[in-house]
């Protein structure tokens, strides 16, 4: 079994190499792999919440869930929401990164200024714009009243509103994480390139676009990853703290519509199914996302 | 250094020997009860389970606080599943199908007879047991109860010429009042409401309207829901014009509603009697309450019985069901019901409490505790429509009644297409939850 290039590599006996990888894959089968087969598994049963009574139902977990208005509206809302956290989050994190990256006054100031954010809990967040935003009391609204003849901003009625509010709670909760990474980003960029730039007559955007965007495609890419699993999964904090879901399923999105047909609504088997195709679409999203990333992205210096 | 290993063990030892519970050497029977009740509530089941136990040397009851309605019914289902589950549970109105069908429970109605005593069923208050009979008997027992009223701001009536002791009864006056609040400038917004999806169930159950057929479910398993009949559609336009003319404002789910009749903002709120004692204390002006408004020309009903309610789990030892059973016998002492009342606000669940509260004038220092209690005792008892509604996948429903309600104030869809979307999502949940429970 083992030959000798085996052992020059893993000197000692043949075995001891599964042996020092046995607890991190029995913690992986244990807590990932053997949940995720039963929730396959489940995702072909309708049961009682008490499982008195399961019925095999094939694929019609599945079907009803794609069928479902309410299905697609919550993708649409999750789709609009990671679009929002990506590009619009990711793109104002570069922008005020590029800021705090100045040689000012203040700098650790203004540096630490915009990271708190993330150090929030989800929770203190949501409460924090659920407050600023409440129709009658909120600071938001009032203001909105005062300015445009006592227009009612109601994002309790208002789901398009109540998307954008949570879009925008979401993203600034982020921007501290991603500040921090593309600040650490720029600083890794030898000042070098960007003074040849300049020697050569690059302006600022120039610069910009050909030195620094490319030569933090290695941050971008990881930042896009993760934001893309932020606003899929872990956005579920500020979802139920600030809209459950509402007004009318508008900030529904698939994490919190899953979360509530499982737990809420002891539906075992729609649960299943909708986690199973939230995993399929990520894996699917990940994959393209690191293969088309990493192809474009510039390691080396 | 092979001295503190064993200095380590020893002590870990005697750690988990001290940790061996008395009660387990005294020989007592101990039951476990979980409840979702924390907060000035919470410390009021403790008080409650303490005093318990002092009383019953023979008993261990452990209270064990397990999260909110929802996760405690998911607890306990998992609970359930695996074999671990409490010998008493608190779970939720809206629950009640869930836990009748679910195959866990011993009724309530059964075990006097199963630990050899004889109870009287009759000295419940009985709006409150109906909620929870099945067949004519009672399955759970209920615990902390409450109902829905109108809580309004007298100040904001006298800044706006109203008489401050004069209440919208109906409808009607609830517009013709909205109109002059807003006139007068003291409000932009009068009335909101808390738990909107529950309000528009007690709009049914206050007019003797039937929410779903096989009576609401009472008799066999509903089938299909009458959120649409015109009775229901009545009253979303109603609501909806409301909203247009800037009367009502909606506050969103549950208490969202609660901070803008605190902070003076409007000045109507139709909200749960468990707000009383926050919404009394939280606020600077002088909070009135009256019954929930009527619609003129429809029969009267009753206002539907929320909160929640206990359940014995079955296949217990006869100790335990001994235990448990001493337990709720100890909740209906009046004394007991007394105290909870007061430390919480829920209705009193047995009539000699009630009593007990009259003659020690305790309604009269706190008339608006009174409102809703007097509102269930003058309402309807003697149909399934008054009894409030009983639904197998009632939450999930209820999100439907919200997520109409919310499109028709939005303005997205007429209030009719809103409650025909909703009303044919929750036929088809019902008719998954009947083919699973046949």
């Amino acid at each position: 079994m083992a030959n000798a290039a085996d052992q020059e590599r893993f000197p000692g006996h043949p075995l001891l190499p599964y042996v020092l990888v046995l607890p991190s894959v029995a913690v992986i089968g244990v807590f990932l792999v053997v949940p995720f087969l039963q929730s396959v598994q489940d995702s072909f049963y309708a049961s009682t919440a008490f499982g008195t009574n399961t019925i095999y139902v094939g694929l019609r977990n599945y079907e009803r869930v794609l069928a479902s208005s309410d299905y697609r509206d919550s993708a649409l809302a999750t789709l609009l929401l990671s679009s929002f956290v990506i590009v619009v989050g990711l793109a104002l994190s570069l922008a005020i990164a590029q800021l705090l990256n100045q040689k000012i006054r203040g700098q650790g100031f203004y540096q630490v200024a915009f990271i708190w954010t993330y150090a929030l809990a989800p929770s203190v967040a949501g409460a924090i714009w659920a407050l600023m935003f409440a129709p009658a009391t909120g600071f938001v609204p009032f203001v909105v009243a005062e300015l445009f003849d006592d227009y009612v901003l109601n994002w309790m009625t208002n789901g398009d509103l109540a998307l954008l509010v949570v879009s925008v709670a979401a993203a600034w909760k982020m921007l501290g994480y991603n500040i921090v990474f593309f600040l650490a980003g720029l600083q890794n960029i030898p000042e070098e390139f960007v003074q040849a730039a300049k020697v050569d007559g690059a302006g600022p955007w120039r610069t910009f676009r050909d030195i620094t965007f490319p030569m933090l495609s290695p941050t971008t890419t990881f930042l896009l990853f993760v934001n893309t699993i932020y606003a899929f999964f872990q956005i579920f904090g500020l979802i139920d703290i600030m809209t459950r879901g509402g007004p009318g399923n508008a900030t529904n999105i698939l994490i919190y519509k899953l979360y509530r047909d499982a737990f809420l609504y002891l539906d075992a088997g729609a649960a299943s199914a909708q986690s199973i195709i939230i995993f399929v679409v990520i894996a699917v999203a990940g994959t393209i996302q690191l293969r088309f990333a990493t192809r474009k992205a510039i390691y080396a210096r | 250094m092979k001295d503190i290993k064993w200095l380590l063990v020893g002590l870990a030892w005697a750690l988990s020997v001290c940790l061996v519970p008395q009660a387990a050497l005294a020989g007592k029977v101990q039951i476990t009860w979980w409840h979702a009740m924390s907060g000035s509530n919470g410390k009021v089941v403790d008080a409650i389970v303490k005093d318990f136990n002092a009383a019953h040397p023979d008993f261990e009851l452990k209270a064990l606080y397990s999260g909110s309605y929802e996760e405690t019914l998911t607890r306990y289902v998992t609970a359930y599943r695996s074999k671990t589950a409490p010998s008493l549970v608190q779970s939720y109105e809206v629950g009640t199908q869930t836990m009748l069908s679910s195959g866990a429970i011993v009724p309530v109605y059964q075990i006097p007879g199963m630990v050899g005593e004889k109870w009287d069923w009759a000295q419940y208050v009985i709006p409150i047991t109906n909620y929870y009979q099945s067949g004519g008997n009672l399955w759970s027992m209920p615990f902390n109860s409450s109902t829905a009223m109108l809580y309004y701001n007298k100040d904001l009536f006298a800044k706006a010429g109203l008489d401050p002791n004069r209440p919208p009864a109906t409808w009607e006056e609830l517009e013709a009042q909205g109109k002059k609040l807003l006139a007068s400038g003291a409000v932009k917004h009068a009335l909101s409401f808390g738990w909107p999806d529950w309000q528009f169930e007690q709009m049914f159950a206050t007019h003797n309207q039937l929410f779903a057929n096989n009576d609401n479910g009472r008799s066999r398993l509903a089938t299909k829901v009458l959120i649409n009949s015109a009775f229901g559609v009545k009253v979303l336009d109603m609501w909806v014009r409301l909203a247009k003319q800037g009367i009502f404002i909606y506050g969103g789910p549950e208490y969202s509603a609660n901070s803008a009749f605190q902070g003076g903002q409007i000045a109507m709120l139709m909200q749960s009697t468990s707000s009383l004692a926050g919404i009394t204390k939280g606020s600077k002006f002088k909070v009135g309450t009256a019954f929930l408004p009527r619609l003129e020309g429809y029969p009267s009903g009753n206002s539907v019985i929320g909160g929640a309610s206990l359940w014995v789990t079955k296949g217990q030892s006869k100790e335990q069901l001994r235990a448990v059973w001493a337990f709720l016998k100890y909740l209906a002492q009046p004394k007991v019901a007394v105290a909870w009342h007061k430390g919480t606000g829920y209705f009193p669940a047995v009539n000699a409490a009630v009593a007990d509260l009259l003659n020690e004038g305790w309604f009269s220092k706190d008339p608006n505790s009174l409102t809703a209690f007097l509102q269930i005792l003058s309402g309807r008892r003697d149909t399934a429509a008054a009894a409030g509604v009983r639904l197998g996948p009632f939450v999930q429903i209820r999100e439907f009644e919200r997520t109409a309600i919310e499109k028709a104030v939005a303005g997205q869809l007429s209030p009719k297409a809103a409650l025909d979307e909703a009303a044919r999502k929750a036929d088809q949940l019902l008719a998954d939850f009947a083919r699973l429970n046949p």
